[in-house]
């Protein structure tokens, strides 16, 4: 490991650097307390050494000064706060103001809103200092202190934190190269009465004790390993005396370890690790020697299984090889053997896939079934976690709490329809060629509505967009609760002696709540007034598509074939369609 | 305990183990600076509970004088 990295702090870190330097290259820190004389001063040591990692590890108590007191004035709202204080702290805020900081990103200088001077005047100073090119973790804070007992009100120690977790979160945003050190975690775990040593303080400005300082050192190096590796995407897991105890093909005579007591709850706990982990963006895969058949029963029909059928992105349950079977999957979801990580109880398939397939991690398993859950975790942290969260997972965040808010209406309403019309759907038909990239996206994505499954490259769809004899109809989704973005795509193709729809694809995020209901009325107007008299539909079975088996025959649809795969083919008369639901209000284009 | 004291100073000083012996002294290894000392008294206390006063800890010279503590 050849990443430099610089530890800077208010307090004594000598002994965190000593440790850290066993295994990388770490700036010399002269002293301590002088992290942002350091970072401004062009000529200084830390910038000769440039280090590709800075951690700035802060204890909150001396960036304050010990001034717990709160000033009157910023007792009040923030806002009176920055008015008062605005003119001494913008003149410092522009002498201190590079040049050529990165600018124009949101939010802007001037939407700091942290309002105790002394922090807010440091968290203006750091901003500047941040250099393009170069990796931050600023610590968040645990604010503790000789005196911390004494503090007049308890709530006060936890204010003086949100407001240093508010500049932090203002930096972060400010700057794609910030993100936050956990510090708050390691001493929480730890305690305080375990982390901080008055002894060390009073004899050397070293506050922490040498556990806390081992695990600080463990942190930093964690995240080094974690910058620098390639970072995972896919863990392949094996199922027998990994996910379960025992064996699916012989559970006839002993019955699998998966229940609420005991061996079966640590591997129910292992599950739960693993159902987060997906949530959190990983993608698992199933790669075991076993019958499908009795796999797969027991992962949808047992009654202790925390992950089901549809939280496995991908699965190989054969007997072939596995390292076979994990190129076949690194083929088909089209990523690198590299952001994959191999996750089985057997030593022997480890040590295969290991020497097969170098590129692949292989972590080692733990002995005991209740060193699942904590190992699974570590495995996460180390692999997978990512330091900060992408635009995206913020999205997917923000996503999951609207479907939260949808769900406790849901409840609430008297009876479904109820509740799609107290959701205030509305739709708008939006242009394909304006929006290309969804479109391909959506198509080659979306697997469980999905009527065909055909799956189209940009330049494929760019010629069926154009080309007339196709209609690409694409829709934008909003509920009172948040917009879900583009998420469904309609293809009719209008030669033969009736239009067909060749592919139909929505989103998972809108299904259950009859927006295809009116997409489909939508479409069947529009072809209707173009002298169509029919419309015919087609339902091809994959492995994922179950849940719009039945589609075109709730819609009033007539199936006019099918083969005996399952394929199916229907058709409707225009005129002679049922009445639509009514939920969805459309949204014209301006 | 003395093996447990010498250990944790082993282990603070990142030297192979038997470098430090009952008759080491601070001088003695490049290794056992102030801030060693410091971490040394700090561990002590928290891992052995074996408390040195402040006013005392800088005359401290070497393992011997720890040893003495116990």
């Amino acid at each position: 490991m050849n990443k430099r990295i610089a530890v800077l702090s208010n307090v004594n870190m000598s002994y965190v650097i000593r440790l850290l330097k066993k295994e990388y290259q770490v700036w010399d820190a002269e002293g301590y307390g002088n992290e942002l004389g350091t970072l401004m001063n062009g000529q200084s040591s830390y910038h000769a050494f440039a280090p590709e990692i800075t951690f700035l590890i802060m204890d909150l108590m001396e960036v304050l000064g010990h001034k717990t007191d709160l000033p009157e004035s910023w007792r009040r709202e923030a806002g009176e706060i920055r008015e008062e204080s605005g003119g001494a702290d913008a003149g410092k805020r522009e002498a201190h103001a590079r040049e050529d900081a990165p600018g124009g990103t949101s939010p802007d200088r001037d939407s700091l809103c942290v309002g105790l001077p002394v922090l807010r005047d440091w968290f203006t100073r750091m901003d500047s200092c941040i250099l393009p090119g170069r990796l931050y973790y600023l610590s968040d804070a645990w604010l503790w202190g000789p005196e911390i007992g004494a503090l007049p009100e308890t709530s006060l120690a936890q204010r003086l934190e949100e407001q240093w977790l508010q500049g932090l979160a203002w930096l972060e945003q400010r700057h794609e190269n910030v993100r936050i050190f956990p510090y708050r975690q390691i001493i929480g775990k730890l305690g305080e009465e375990n982390s901080f040593s008055l002894k060390t303080w009073y004899l050397g400005k070293i506050l922490h004790t040498g556990e806390a300082q081992k695990r600080l050192a463990e942190e930093i190096g964690r995240l080094v390993e974690k910058e620098a590796g390639v970072p995972k995407k896919v863990l392949l897991v094996d199922l027998d005396n990994t996910l379960w105890g025992g064996l699916a093909g012989e559970r006839d005579h002993t019955p699998l370890e998966l229940s609420e007591d005991r061996q079966g709850l640590a591997y129910k706990n292992a599950q739960r690790v693993l159902r987060l982990m997906t949530q959190a963006g990983v993608v698992l895969g199933i790669v075991s020697k076993n019958n499908e058949e009795d796999a797969l029963t027991v992962i949808r029909e047992h009654p202790h299984m925390i992950l089901r059928e549809e939280d496995f992105a991908i699965r190989r349950i054969n007997w072939r090889p596995k390292h076979e079977n994990i190129r076949e999957i690194a083929d088909s979801l089209n990523l690198g053997l590299d952001s994959m990580v191999f996750w089985d109880d057997s030593p022997a398939e480890r040590e295969l896939v290991r020497q097969m397939l170098p590129q692949v991690e292989v972590p080692d398993f733990p002995e005991s079934p209740e060193e699942l859950a904590p190992a699974l975790t570590r495995l996460y942290k180390k692999y997978f976690q990512r330091p900060r969260l992408t635009a995206e997972d913020r999205e997917k965040t923000r996503q999951y709490a609207q479907n939260e808010q949808r769900n406790r209406l849901e409840e609430q309403a008297a009876d479904f329809g109820q509740y799609l019309r107290q959701l205030r759907i509305r739709a708008e038909a939006v242009s394909p060629p304006a929006h290309m990239e969804r479109l391909v996206q959506l198509v080659n994505k979306t697997n469980q509505f999905n009527l065909t499954t055909l799956r189209f490259s940009l330049e494929e769809m760019q010629r069926i967009v154009a080309n007339a004899s196709q209609k690409v109809y694409l829709y934008r989704v909003e509920d009172c609760f948040g917009d879900y973005g583009i998420v469904s795509a309609v293809i009719v193709n209008l030669t033969g002696d009736a239009p067909l729809i060749e592919e139909w694809v929505m989103s998972c995020r809108v299904m259950g709540k009859q927006v295809e209901d009116a997409l489909l009325a939508r479409i069947e107007t529009d072809l209707l007034a173009a002298g169509y008299e029919r419309l015919r539909g087609r339902y091809v079975p994959t492995a994922k598509n179950k849940p719009v088996e039945q589609l075109y025959d709730r819609l009033g649809y007539e199936m006019v074939s099918r083969k005996s795969d399952g394929e199916k083919e229907y058709c409707i008369r225009l005129e002679e369609r049922p009445a639509r639901a009514d939920h969805v209000t459309w949204m014209e284009p301006a | 305990m003395k093996e447990r004291l010498i250990a944790l100073i082993t282990e603070i000083l990142q030297v192979p183990e038997g470098t430090v012996t009952e008759k080491t002294l601070m001088e003695d290894l490049e290794a056992w600076d102030s801030v060693a000392q410091v971490m040394i008294i700090g561990e002590m206390e928290t891992r052995l509970g074996i408390s040195v006063p402040l006013e005392e800890a800088m005359e401290m010279t070497g393992v011997a004088d720890f040893l003495a503590r116990l």
